[in-house]
C-alpha cells in the first residue's frame, strides 16, 4: 500500500500540516524538537488507530485543544483508494475511526488492512532489553496480521490486571475462590496466546535468516527462539496447553498470594534472540544488535507483507544517526527496494545521491509545520 | 472558565459528574437551562426526582420497574420456564427489541470484575439461584461478549451445572468488546437463535 496524502490537525505540535507524498521515498528534514518525529507517528496512528509510542490517545493531543484527526487517502497493492479519517475527542475521551466515510464498527478490524513496519530508536529495547520489550515486539507483529490474535492478547492482559486486583486486595490472604473464574479465563486465552506465538516463532524464524543473510552475508547465523511460560513442543494442542497452564497455576497458588500477582501465563513468556548460539543480550557488539534489529524489522516487513497480502510501508526514525556511513547506505537502499518508505533525518547528507522528483520527495518540518527549504535553514 | 455565579459552577459541576459529560459540555448544559423557562425548568427537575422515588427494582428479576413485580414477572402471557440472564436493564430492552424471546429475565446488576470492585457478592446471583425449581427448564446466560461478561458466564455456568437445568449461552456472533445495549436487533436475533449448551 501506499499513503497518497495526509492532514495532521492538532496532533501533537501539528496544528494544521498536510502533505502530499511520493509513491517510493519520503524524507522528513528537520532540526531536533521540529515534529518530525510526530509526523511518522501521526501516520501510524492513521494506519493502527494506536500510537506506536504513547499508550494514552490524550498523549497525542496537542496541548490545550480538546480534539485531533487525522485523515488522508491511501492507495492498496491492487489500486484501489481509500480515505481513512482518526479522530479523538478529549471531553467525551471518544476515538472515531472511519473507512470511505464509513464507521469501523471496533478498531481490531482495521488492524491489519494498512500494515506498518516501525524502526525508531524506541525499538532497540527489542533486542537489548527486557522480555516485555519483545513480547510487545511480536505481540505487534502478530496482531497485525491476526485480528483474533489481537482480540485474544487485549483480553488476555485484560484478566491478568483482574486477576492482579483481586491478589492485591487479598493481602496475602486465601482468596481462591474469587480467583476460580479468572483462572479459568486465564486458561482459555492464555493457551490461544501461546500456541499462536508458538506457531509465529516457527513461521519467523525463516524470514529473520533470510533477511540476515540479505544485509550481512552468512558469516553469522540468527536465531529466534520462544520459551513460553509452560513447556510445549509443536504439536501441543491447545486443550493441552490448557491444562499445562491450570496445573502451573496451581503450582503458583501460594506464590501468587505472596507476591500478589499473577506469576503463570503468557504475561512471563520470553523470546530469545542468539547469534551463532550465543544470546544477543549477553555477547553481541553494538553493531550486531544494530544489524539484528534491522534484520528483524525487515523481517517483519516481508512477513506481514504475506500474511496480509499487503505491502507495509516503511517509517525509519532517526534511525541514520545511530548507524555509520556504510551502514546506513546499505539500510537505505534496501528499504528503498522494499516500498514506500518514510524517512526522518536532522541532516541531507545521506540523501547526496537520491534525484527528487514524483518517486521521491523531501519535507522541510519547522515548528510542526511544512516549510519551503529556506526558511528551514 | 470561571463564572461569576457560584450557583452556576456547582450545576456545571453536577453535570459533569454525569457519565460521558465532560467540562465543555457540562458548561453548555448548565448555560442551556439558565436559558429555558422556568416551567420547563421545573418539569425537568420533577422527572428526575420522580425517577428516584417511584422506579425501583423488581423483587423477583432485578429489572427496573414501577410495580412490583414487575410487567414482565408479573404477565400470564410469558414462558415461565425460561430464564434470559443479563447484567443490566439497558439488556432487557435489547432482548426484547428482537422479539424472538417470551420467557423470563434476571438482571445481574453487572458482570464480575474485580478492577471496578465487582465480585460475586455483588451481584445477584443468590437471587437466581433461589429462583430455580422444577418448574424452570432452561437458563440463557446473555452476557456483554467482553472479557467481563464471559468470566461472569464462566462463574454461572459452574454455579448451575449440579443443577442439571438446561444451560446455554448466546453465540459470540456479536462484536467482540461491544455492548448487548448496542447490538443491533438482527445481530442479536442470530445470537439468540445460535446459543449454545454450556
Ligand atoms: N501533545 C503535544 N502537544 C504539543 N506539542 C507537543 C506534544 N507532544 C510533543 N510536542 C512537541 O513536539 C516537539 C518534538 O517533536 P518531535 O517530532 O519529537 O521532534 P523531531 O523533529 O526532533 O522528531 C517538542 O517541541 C514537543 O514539545
Ligand atoms: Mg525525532
Ligand atoms: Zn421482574
Amino acid at each position: 500500500m501506499k499513503i497518497l496524502n495526509a492532514r495532521l490537525h492538532n496532533f501533537r505540535n501539528h496544528s494544521e500540516t498536510s502533505f502530499d507524498f511520493a509513491a517510493r521515498m519520503n524524507v522528513l528534514l528537520g532540526e531536533n524538537g521540529q515534529g518530525k518525529t510526530n509526523a511518522l507517528e501521526a501516520l501510524s496512528f492513521f494506519c493502527l488507530t494506536k500510537s506506536f509510542y504513547a499508550s494514552a490517545d490524550a498523549t497525542v493531543l496537542m496541548r490545550d485543544r480538546e480534539f485531533f484527526e487525522i485523515d488522508g487517502m491511501l492507495e492498496s497493492d491492487n489500486g484501489k483508494e481509500f480515505s481513512l479519517r482518526v479522530a479523538y475527542d478529549n471531553a467525551q475521551k471518544s476515538k472515531k475511526f472511519t473507512i470511505n466515510n464509513a464507521d469501523a464498527e471496533k478498531f481490531s478490524s482495521v488492524i491489519g488492512m494498512f500494515p506498518v513496519v516501525v524502526l525508531s530508536p524506541e525499538n532497540n529495547k527489542v533486542t537489548f532489553g527486557a522480555p516485555n520489550d519483545r513480547r510487545k515486539f511480536i505481540d505487534l507483529v502478530i496482531s497485525q496480521s491476526s485480528r483474533a490474535y489481537m482480540e485474544d492478547i487485549l483480553e488476555y492482559r485484560r484478566v491478568v490486571r483482574q486477576r492482579n486486583t483481586i491478589l492485591t486486595e487479598a493481602q496475602g490472604k486465601e482468596c481462591g475462590a474469587l480467583l476460580t473464574p479468572w483462572n479459568e479465563m486465564l486458561i482459555l486465552r492464555g493457551a490461544r496466546v501461546i500456541q499462536k506465538r508458538n506457531q509465529f516463532i516457527r513461521e519467523f524464524t525463516p524470514y529473520i535468516a533470510d533477511t540476515y543473510l540479505r544485509i550481512v552475508g552468512e558469516k553469522e547465523t540468527p536465531k529466534i527462539e520462544y520459551a513460553p511460560s509452560v513447556p510445549i513442543e509443536a504439536e501441543t494442542t491447545v486443550e493441552e496447553i490448557q491444562s499445562r497452564l491450570a496445573q502451573k497455576l496451581a503450582r503458583k497458588y501460594n506464590d501468587e498470594l505472596r507476591f500478589r500477582t499473577s506469576l503463570a501465563g503468557p504475561h512471563r513468556d520470553e523470546v530469545l534472540l542468539s547469534l551463532n548460539g550465543m544470546q544477543l543480550k549477553h555477547f553481541a557488539s553494538q553493531g550486531q544488535h544494530k544489524t539484528y534489529l534491522v534484520a528483524l524489522k525487515v523481517a517483519e516487513f516481508f512477513y506481514l507483507k504475506e500474511r496480509c497480502n499487503e505491502t507495509p510501508v516503511f517509517l525509519l526514525d532517526d534511525v541514520f544517526s545511530e548507524l555509520d556511513e556504510n551502514r546506513s547506505q546499505k539500510l537505505l537502499s534496501l528499504v528503498e527496494s522494499l516500498g514506500q518508505t518514510f524517512i526522518t533525518a536532522t541532516g541531507e547528507k545521506m540523501f547526496g545521491g537520491v534525484h527528487w522528483n514524483k518517486q521521491r520527495r523531501k519535507f522541510f518540518i519547522k515548528d510542526g509545520a511544512v516549510v519551503n527549504e529556506a526558511m528551514a535553514a | 472558565m470561571i463564572y461569576t455565579s457560584e450557583t452556576i459552577e456547582q450545576l456545571i459541576e453536577e453535570f459533569a459528574q454525569l457519565p460521558s459529560i465532560g467540562r465543555k459540555t457540562a458548561q453548555r448544559l448548565a448555560m442551556h437551562l439558565l436559558k429555558m423557562p422556568r416551567e420547563e425548568v421545573v418539569k425537568f427537575a420533577k422527572a428526575m426526582v420522580d425517577v428516584k422515588d417511584k422506579v425501583r427494582y423488581c423483587s423477583v428479576c432485578f429489572n427496573i420497574t414501577e410495580s412490583d413485580p414487575c410487567s414482565i414477572c408479573s404477565s400470564q402471557k410469558r414462558n415461565r420456564k425460561t430464564i434470559c440472564v443479563v447484567e443490566e436493564p439497558n439488556d432487557v430492552i435489547a432482548v426484547e427489541k428482537t422479539h424472538e424471546f417470551n420467557g423470563l429475565y434476571h438482571v445481574l446488576g453487572g458482570a464480575l470484575s474485580p478492577l471496578d470492585g465487582i465480585g460475586p457478592e455483588d451481584l445477584k446471583v443468590k437471587e437466581l439461584l433461589s429462583r430455580l425449581n422444577d418448574d424452570i427448564d432452561e437458563i440463557i446466560l446473555a452476557l456483554n461478549p467482553n472479557v467481563e461478561g464471559e468470566t461472569t458466564t464462566l462463574y454461572l455456568a459452574k454455579l448451575l451445572k449440579p443443577l442439571s437445568i438446561k444451560t446455554t449461552r448466546i453465540a459470540r456472533g456479536l462484536p467482540i468488546g461491544s455492548d448487548l445495549e448496542f447490538a443491533d436487533e438482527a445481530t442479536l436475533t442470530r445470537a439468540l437463535e445460535g446459543r449454545v449448551a454450556l
